[in-house]
């Protein structure tokens, strides 16, 4: 470390003018004189103790505040658990998955089966299926479009055997299932759909 | 007295077929008697009655006039004598069951020709429908109806029936659809027989959604 020249302590103290100093010196004179300005110029925070007093005097947050701040806050939680009740648990879970309790539908006999009626009709306000099923009455089955992408379902449990359909659209136009692999004339110069109910017990 | 006794018992079951209550109000009022009256002639013949009324309610439905309802339902009456002389034809035990009768006169409406539905009468006993129905589907797929048939008795051969036979059918509608030929289709259905793979479940999300409907009498 270089000594500091007696000169620049002498104007720093303010014991000799800056200006009377050789170039050289002045140039080192003032970065010191800028930082002893900084220095100066800092005022120091409250103290420890002002501090502890000025929490101690602040007023104390409501019980909601307490509480939406415990949520915000990580806290740590530790659970000490016997791994068997972890496997109890894990199986207890896939088992109500798998088989849920909840609503299952109609009881399915021995000689029933499920039909699912299926049927693009964009546009319509009703869609119904009539057939040799339900006497070819119109309403009694009456598609659903859920979500309003003008695809029309139903899903009916109905005894096994063949039956002959057609879609009946606004109640008044009847539409064969395209979709249907089985067509048979109805002797009325159209034709109908063909399903085959299958048992749904196997 | 046991000469009225017995005319009773003979007129009993003509006057508890009408089915007048079923149709009015359904079919128009004109074409209500015609109607009944042959569904009155097929009782008394002791063939299926609810295929003629299911005819009926169709036309109903679709608001046809009462001569094309009435004439209908008589092509739809010769339809199931023709069904039922065909199945004595066949060797079918007499009396021969309504049921079959009912089938047969599917499988001829849905195209079957004659000599096709009385090998398959003849190679398996009641019920038949599901493999004249198989027959049927194959020949939907422009498969040859005799060739069809052929796998259909082969299938039950191995020992396959019932419902298992549309499996049959659905297997050789496959195939084609994985681009085999008609002929390289049943080939490879025939030399997998009798194991065809089964029909997809219903699903539990299916069976959840599904509606119970009041349906009419089995024919």
């Amino acid at each position: 470390m270089n000594p500091l020249d007696p000169r620049i302590h002498e104007a720093l103290d303010g014991e000799r003018e800056a200006s009377a100093l050789p170039e050289e010196l002045a140039r080192a004179v003032r970065p010191l004189e800028r930082a002893v300005a900084l220095l100066a110029a800092h005022v120091p925070g409250p103290s420890l103790e002002g501090r502890v007093l000025a929490a101690i005097r602040a007023p104390a947050p409501r019980r909601g505040g307490r509480f939406v701040q415990w949520l915000v806050t990580p806290h740590s939680i530790t659970f000490h658990v016997r791994p068997v009740w972890s496997v109890a648990f894990a199986a207890v879970v896939a088992v109500l998955t798998l088989f849920p309790t909840g609503h299952h539908g109609p009881d399915i006999g021995e000689r029933e089966g499920i039909a699912q009626f299926v049927g693009r009709f964009p546009g319509a306000r009703s869609v119904s299926v009539v057939g040799s099923f339900n006497d070819w009455r119109d309403g009694s089955i009456a598609l659903e479009d859920i979500d309003h992408d003008g695809v029309w379902r139903a899903t009916v449990v109905l005894p096994t055997g063949a039956y002959e359909y057609m879609f009946v659209v606004d109640g008044e136009r009847f539409v064969p299932d395209h979709l249907a692999d089985r067509l048979v004339a109805d002797d009325f110069g159209r034709e109908n759909s063909v399903v085959i109910v299958r048992p749904a017990r196997r | 007295m046991r000469w009225w006794l017995g005319l009773a018992l003979l007129a009993q079951p003509v006057v508890a077929q009408s089915v007048r209550p079923r149709l009015e109000g359904r079919i128009p009022n004109d074409a209500v008697p015609g109607v009944d009256s042959i569904v009155a002639v097929a009782s008394g013949e002791g063939l299926p009655t609810e295929p003629l009324i299911q005819k009926a309610l169709e036309g109903g439905a679709k608001h046809v006039t009462a001569p094309r309802i009435t004439a209908a339902v008589q092509a739809s009456l010769e339809q199931l004598r023709g069904a039922r002389a065909l199945l004595e034809r066949a060797g079918d035990t007499l009396p021969v069951k309504t049921a079959e009768v009912t089938t047969v006169a599917w499988a001829l409406r849905r195209g079957l020709p004659q000599p096709v539905v009385e090998r398959v009468v003849a190679a398996l006993k009641p019920p038949r429908a599901a493999a004249l129905h198989a027959v049927a589907d194959l020949a939907a797929h422009r498969f040859n109806v005799d060739s069809s048939a052929d796998l259909i008795i082969a299938a039950i051969h191995d020992g396959l029936q019932r419902e298992r036979l549309l499996d049959v059918s659905a297997a050789a509608a496959h195939e084609l659809q994985r681009g085999h030929t008609h002929a390289e289709a049943l080939a490879r259905v025939r030399a997998e027989l009798p194991n065809v793979p089964g029909p997809p479940r219903p699903t539990a999300n299916a069976v959840g959604r599904a509606r119970r409907v009041a349906t009419p009498p089995p024919p």
